[in-house]
Formats: structure tokens, sequence, C-alpha cells
């Protein structure tokens, strides 16, 4: 065809330049965290893996890290069997008004983070809960909570509804069907979307930051505090940790789902 | 014994026990209700969420009394008025809008090259590269990106180094309106490729190869055929980057330095620095009120799309 060359080039231009774009602060922050150097310098000043050594000595930056695991996992938990049966219900039964309750459910979405974090800050203040991580999780939960029905819903056209109507003609009762038969059919998506929930809940910022005081910072709230002083290699050497951590996700979605399901079109 | 044990094992009893519970609980007659049982759940956690926009509307309507540092009993709009009409609000407000606007521009002109590549390529391995790109950033978290930008792009970050070896005397690159436009452009490429994918992958590759059969050049291809068939995905996708821009707060507070405020900071510095929760609870939710309706508007034209959540007819 004529001109596929230029085309070519002009296409690739740009996706190289975004690339660069979107790999740059990961690679940078990856390669700050092994300088020898007191100071963020470039071209570096050798390698090392001091910043490392110092971070696992850090207490507060190893604090904030398991405080971040903590709203993570409470996330996920509450996120489990809420998404679960919400995604298991309207994807299997016709049930009525479902619009409307779509439109309800995805509230989360459609509400700006900093609308959702300040009313959820003004809630749990009124409550007088605020300065314990529970809250933190359960925010990070309700901002998070359509991914998760999203993912049991997609999934649940593995679920044929003439293998629930077998079990229940072989005798089993309701609960056990449900337990037996539709729970593992909709499996990959709950997995699916307790990863999703896991993943931005560890590193969810902005809600975290509303909800936490001195006491109780999570990791990146406390990274936001330390940059706004002085940037040291020590911030690189812990923030790869996030990036570890999204590789690994990355990489079991993959192999749970495929990262082309993105792709499709409906 | 042994035997005998073996051929009803403890855990059938749990779930006898279990159903007997579940059975009395819940009568069968009670069935039709079921599915309203599964959603209740979730439908109080977002209740959390509309409780915080009803503490936010009271609060709203509360002044801060300067005498006594607390919110007022009686209820007034004054902090509307002032919203609208004071003119800090309003230069924060008008920044941010147009601030995304740029962004959402920039995104989508980088946005569509990457989507059509990464749709259109044979290459599985390339398409898998793409891809990661693209959720890696996405699962790192806004800081910790940020924090790299601060690296490359500091007084002693890399670029300016690089430029000093060659004699050019250091550029301020940060803190600056530029510096927060770029930084939420590179935030907001994943989710605009992730919009734009599913429209491209919906049109059929044999329309490019038509157009090309009739004479059309590549550049006209794009502008006749791909362009409009895509533009519902545009649209949607213009608009979740709109929205996510106009509301962001991390990377104006990074990357300005407090100097590029965007509304969402000028909501928190309400709460945290001044302390006036009703003015703080009346910008947040103006802004609530515009980024709803934004977002509203994406899915009542296009539905949720990716994200629809029901049966599928």
């Amino acid at each position: 065809m004529k001109g596929d060359r230029s085309k070519a080039v002009t296409l690739w231009a740009f996706v190289v330049a975004a690339l660069v774009m979107l790999s740059a602060p990961t690679l940078v922050v990856l390669g700050a965290s092994f300088t020898a150097g007191n100071m963020i310098t470039f071209p570096p000043e050798g390698l090392s893996l001091k910043w490392y050594a110092k971070i696992a000595g850090a207490t507060d930056l190893r604090d904030a890290f398991l405080r971040s695991l903590v709203v993570a996992t409470i996330c996920t938990a509450v996120a489990i069997p809420t998404g679960t049966l919400a995604g298991i219900a309207l994807a299997k039964y016709r049930v009525r008004l479902a619009g409307a309750i779509q439109v309800y459910l995805l509230l989360p979405f459609t509400v700006p983070l900093i609308g959702s974090g300040i009313g959820l800050m003004l809630v749990f203040g009124h409550w007088g809960v605020l300065g314990q991580l529970w809250p933190v999780g359960v925010a990070a939960a309700v901002i998070n909570l359509p991914f998760m029905i999203w993912a049991v819903t997609a999934s649940a056209a593995a679920l044929d509804p003439d293998l629930e109507l077998a079990a229940a003609n072989c005798g089993a009762p309701p609960l056990s069907t449900f337990l037996a038969v539709t729970v593992p059919a909709v499996m990959p998506g709950i997995i699916t979307g307790a990863l999703l929930m896991f993943i931005l809940a560890l590193n969810e910022f902005l809600v975290s930051l509303l909800l936490v005081d001195a006491r109780i910072v999570t990791l990146p709230v406390q990274i936001y505090n330390s940059i706004r002083s002085i940037i040291t290699p020590d911030l690189a050497a812990i923030s790869v940790v996030f990036i570890a951590v999204a590789a690994a996700a990355i990489a079991l979605l993959d192999r749970l789902v495929g990262l082309d399901i993105f792709l499709k079109s409906k | 014994m042994r035997v005998r044990k073996n051929s009803y094992p403890v855990s059938w009893r749990l779930m006898d026990a279990l159903e007997a519970v579940a059975a009395a609980l819940w009568p069968r007659r009670f069935s039709a209700a079921v599915p309203y049982l599964m959603l209740l759940p979730a439908a109080v956690l977002t209740g959390l969420l509309v409780l915080g926009l009803w503490q936010m509307a009271d609060g709203s309507l509360r002044t801060l009394d300067t005498a006594t540092f607390l919110p007022s009993e009686t209820y007034s709009l004054a902090n509307y008025h002032r919203a609208i009409t004071e003119k800090l609000f309003v230069t924060v407000a008008s920044r941010s809008l147009y601030g995304s606007l740029i962004v959402t521009a920039a995104t989508l002109i980088l946005a569509f090259p990457y989507s059509y590549v990464m749709v259109r390529t044979r290459s599985a391995v390339l398409r898998k590269v793409l891809l990661i790109a693209l959720f890696l950033p996405f699962f790192i978290g806004q800081v910790v990106r940020a924090y790299g930008w601060l690296i490359i792009l500091g007084s002693q970050g890399m670029v300016n180094e690089a430029l000093g070896l060659v004699g050019v005397a250091p550029i301020r690159l940060l803190y600056n309106y530029p510096a927060v436009l770029f930084g939420l452009v590179q935030y907001m490429l994943p989710f605009a490729v992730l919009m734009l994918a599913p429209a491209l992958t919906a049109i059929p590759e044999e329309m490019e190869a038509a157009a090309g059969s009739l004479g059309a050049n590549w550049v006209r291809t794009f502008l006749y055929v791909v362009l409009p068939m895509a533009k519902p995905g545009f649209i949607g996708a213009g608009l979740v980057v709109l929205t996510l821009s106009l509301t962001d707060f991390a990377i104006p507070a990074i990357l300005g330095g407090g100097s590029q405020d965007f509304i969402a900071n000028a909501i928190y510095d309400q709460f945290f620095r001044t302390s006036d929760q009703g003015m703080g609870a009346t910008l947040a939710l103006l802004l609530v009120a515009v980024g709803s309706m934004m977002v509203g508007v994406v899915f009542a034209l296009f539905g949720a799309g990716t994200l629809a959540m029901g049966r599928k007819s």
C-alpha cells in the first residue's frame, strides 16, 4: 500500500514517545535505588545495595509498609464477599430496577476521589473511629468496589445455570449448590478482582492521606511526606517495593485471565 | 469405627448444620428476595459514600464562625456564594479546568497511536510489551511515579545534569504549570489507551484495506475512516481523562510544589490548613456535582462499557 513506510514511522514515533514517558519514572526509581552516592546524581556514582540495607533498618518505613499491607488485606477481605455476592446477583438473576442498582453501585467511580475521601473522612470522624487502620481499609474497599463486581460479573459467563439445576436435582441443598457449583465457576473473576483490590489499596494515596493521622501513616503517605522535604535514595529503595509488587500482580493477572482481555470489544 | 466415621465426615455434618441454619433463617418461600439479599452488603458499603455526601451537604451549609472557630448552628448559602465569587477559588477552578482540557487533548493524541499499534500488531510479544508498559505505572501508584519525575526533572535531576555536561545552565523544569500538565498526561495515558482499545478492536481491518484500495493514503484513511468510527471511544476516553485530571490531587501537589494548586488541593487546604470545614465541603460538593455529571454523561451515552456489571443480553 502507498505510504506504508511513513505510516509506520509516524505511528512508531508516537508509540516510542509514549513508552518512554510511561516507563521513565519507573526505570529511574529502579536505577536510583542502586546508587552508591548519598545523593541522586547523574551520571550515577556507582552501584551498591546500601540503601536497601538502610531501609531494612528503618523502622518508620517498615512500619508504614506493614500498615499498608494491613489496609490492603482489610480492603480485600471486605471486598471479596461483598463484591462476589453482588456480582453473582447481577449476572445471574433478573433483578428489578437493575439499571438503577448499577448506577448506584457505580457511584464510587462517578464521585471524584477527593469527594469520596472527604465524605468518608466526615462519616468516620462523626463515628469517632478515625486514627485506626480499619476505616482506611474499608474506605479503600468502598472506592474500588466496582472493580471487584466487574471482575466477578465478567467471569459469570462461565456459569451455566443448568449446572446449578443439576446440582439441585441431585439433591444438593441451596447453600451447598452455591458453594460447590456457583462459586468455583466464577473463581477466576474472584481472584482477578481480589488482586486488583489488594494492589489498588496497597498504593492508595489520597483517601489514606485524608483518613490517617501522623501515628498511622501508610507507605504512600510516608513517601509523599518525605519527598516534600528532601529527596534521598532510600525513598527510591522503598519505592522499588511497589514496583516489585506491581510486576508480580501483572504477571499473576496475565497468567490468570490474560492481559488481552482489556482489548476486547463488547 | 474408623470406617463409619469416614463415611460421614465432619465437613458434611458441618454443611448439614449450615444448611439447616440457612433454611431456618431464610425459608424457601423468600427465595425471590435472594438476589436482593446478595446485593445488600455492596449496597451498604456504597451507602457509606452516600452518607459522606450527605454529611458534606450538611457541612457546606454551615459557615465558619471566626470568633469560636466552630461551624455555625444555622444554615446559609454563604459558602456557595463565596465559592463562585472569591478570586482565589475562581483562579484555582479555571486553572484546573484549563489544564485538564490541555491534558485531555495531549493524552488522546498520544493514546490513539499507542492503542492502534497495540490492537493492530500481529506480534503477540509486542502487544504484551505494550500492555505491560501500560499496567506497570497504573499499578505502581501516583506518588512513586511523581517521585520518579522529581528525580528526572529536579534542579539537580538527570535532565539538568545532562544539560550541564554540555554546558547548558540548569533550567527550572519543576514546580510550574507545564510540569503538572506533563505529569497528568503520563498519569492519564493508561486510562485513555484502555478505553480507546476496545473501540479500535471493533473496527474491522478490512475497512482500512477498502479505503486503501480506493486510493486513500493512510492519513486520509485515518481521518475519514478510523477516527470517525472510533468516535465513541474518543468521547468516552476524553471525558474520563477530563474528569480524572480535573479532580486530581497528587500530581499538582508534588510536581506543582504548592504553587499550582488544582481544585482538590484547594479542598484539602480548606480542611487541613484553614480549618474551614464548611468551605471545604462546599468546594468538594461542587466538584462532585461537576465530576459526576461528566462521568454520568459517558455512562448514559455509551453504557458503562467494559465496566458494565449486568447480565449479558
